[in-house]
């Protein structure tokens, strides 16, 4: 049995003879949350839209639930839940309308209908506002509204495009706690495509990082962290007084890589020395540390080093 | 069929439920019947039954166009611009299947504009020559059947073309229906005024054979309509 959601294979997408994508290659398990990263650009979303079947590559293979995403594949399309930039809403039907119009569309049997549409209003939140014309939500129930209607034929894979674009911060936040439960609750597997780094960190599983049509990394989040790692040195000071100094003092080195300071906390990237003859010279130099903390570097950290790299190397 | 059928639907009820859309329908049915009508008084009392046959003919059909024109922007163009179109691309739904679906839910309301504008000309007709005016059976067959296959050519055609083009060529064609919309009804006018020649069944047929093999046309176009084309000339 084929475990694997989705299987891209040397794909490569060109318009008027410029490559957009080249010789891509990633696998998504069933039931995982796959973040696909990358700067605005880099071919994401041309990505996906061979996936969904709207482009098709020029070469390589891109294999949904195992098949080809072609124009005739209706029975593949079936199986996806799609979440593009534009919520797929009609502004002036209501929130039921909507979900009605494409739970018929995706054929979900009729006795079925109501009960489904109720509960993915209530999974979005809007069900106090169903009888309400689209037109007069706010973004942030669009999209969760959009989310609902992706929902509508109890997808396998969902795809999302920036599901919490120009969202406030509390709703990205409950977006993202719905992408969770899907995947948690309803075993579907997500492939999200973003640049919302934060997002991926919390939620996903697995993650590829994509530049100038390139994937520059794929591996389990941790996995990214950890083989772009360098460690990272936490120090509280005592007071804020001598923040400045000890900056200065740390930049000042050949083993450390990067200083940072936001109020008490110094952030030191460490270039090959111990932590402790940095903490050893910080003392000698009389400054008064009151905690010191081994940290992982970030995704997003991680995300902006791999970028730089590209920078430099182009 | 079922699938067509969902999609006009909603098609058509969006359309009705748009109280704008349909007064402005309510009123070129009422416009075209009121200016072409009046043109009854300047035939002779023998070339009453035949000039208003002439109205019909021309002036059932030009509303309609007009309101296919009208429809089709919102349904083809208005999806494309917003990006729906790219949605409903990703359902189970032929693209094929999503064009029939569009041009039945537009041509429908479309029709029955048409049909309202041949009614008021009948009762305008009628109120000035107070006589009883009924259409020829040239005219009937024209009315029921080459009247809505126009319809559905001219909304596949602009449907095709909203679809395969990019916004700014599509304004540009916009511009130009517009325009060729009212050069035919200012020459279907002239023609009228002028007295015009008897409709035969012949011109009918005619007429409804050319609407056929348009839209068996049209749907042969559709063929070269790709997911990417569509996609590649979203805004």
């Amino acid at each position: 049995m084929n475990m694997n959601a989705i299987e891209i294979h040397d794909l490569v997408k060109s318009f008027n003879g410029s490559p957009v994508l080249n010789k891509i290659n990633f696998k998504v398990r069933k039931g995982e949350i796959f973040g696909y990263l990358g700067p605005t650009g880099s071919g994401k979303t041309t990505t996906m839209r061979i996936m969904l079947g709207l482009l098709k590559p020029t070469a390589g293979r891109a294999l949904i639930l195992g098949a080809e995403p072609d124009e005739h594949n209706g029975n593949i399309r079936g199986k996806i839940g799609v979440l593009l930039e534009n919520n797929g809403l009609y502004e002036r039907l209501s929130a039921y309308q909507n979900l009605l119009y494409y739970a018929r569309l995706y054929g979900v049997h009729e006795p079925d209908r109501v009960e489904k549409i109720k509960g993915l209003l209530e999974f979005a939140g809007l069900f106090d506002r169903k009888n309400e014309k689209v037109g007069r939500f706010s973004t942030g129930m669009k999209r969760k509204l959009g989310l609902a209607r992706a929902m509508i034929n109890d997808p396998e894979i969902l795809f999302l495009d920036e599901p919490t674009h120009g969202l406030d911060p509390e709703s990205r936040m409950r977006v993202s706690d719905l992408i969770l439960r899907l995947s948690k609750e309803e075993g579907i597997t997500v492939f999200l495509n973003t640049h919302d780094l934060s997002e991926v960190e919390k939620i996903c599983s697995n993650a590829a990082i994509l530049e100038s049509g390139r994937i520059r990394a794929c591996d389990t989040i941790i996995g990214l962290r950890r083989s772009h790692d360098t460690p990272i040195l936490e120090i509280t000071l005592l007071d804020t007084g001598c923040a400045e100094w000890t900056l200065n003092l740390l930049n000042s080195q050949d083993h450390t890589y990067n200083c940072e300071q936001d109020g008490r906390l110094v952030t030191v990237t460490l270039n090959g020395e111990s932590p402790s003859t940095v903490l050893a010279m910080l003392v000698t130099n009389g400054i008064a540390v009151e905690e010191v903390k081994n940290a992982t570097k970030s995704l997003e950290a991680v995300y902006l080093d791999l970028m730089k790299r590209e920078r430099k190397h182009k | 069929m079922n699938t067509i059928r969902i999609v006009a639907e909603k098609e058509l009820n969006d359309i009705i439920r748009t109280r704008s859309q349909m007064l402005v329908g309510i009123f070129f049915a009422l416009w075209f019947s009121a200016m072409t009508a009046p043109a009854i008084m300047t035939a002779e009392k023998s070339l009453v039954f035949d000039q208003y046959n002439n109205l019909l003919f021309y002036f059932v059909l030009m509303p309609g166009i007009f309101m296919a024109y009208m429809f089709s922007g919102k349904v083809f163009f208005n999806e494309k611009r917003e990006g729906i179109i790219e949605t409903l691309l990703c359902t189970p739904l032929s693209m094929r299947r999503i064009w029939a679906g569009k041009i039945l839910g537009v041509t429908i309301p479309a029709y029955l504009i048409a049909l309202l504008t041949a009614a008021l000309i009948t009762l305008i007709a009628n109120i000035i020559t107070t006589t009883i005016l009924l259409p020829s059976p040239a005219v009937f067959l024209h009315i029921v059947l080459v009247v809505p296959a126009f319809i559905a050519v001219a909304v596949g055609l602009m449907g095709f073309g909203h679809l395969l083009l990019g916004m700014r060529e599509n304004q540009i064609l916009n511009i130009t229906i517009f325009a060729a919309i009212f050069l035919a009804f200012s020459l279907a006018n002239n023609n009228v005024t002028n007295g015009g020649s008897a409709v035969s069944g012949v011109l009918v047929g005619g007429m409804l054979i050319i609407a056929v093999l348009l839209l068996a046309l049209i749907s042969y176009l559709t063929r070269y309509l790709s997911k990417e084309r569509i996609t590649m000339t979203l805004s």
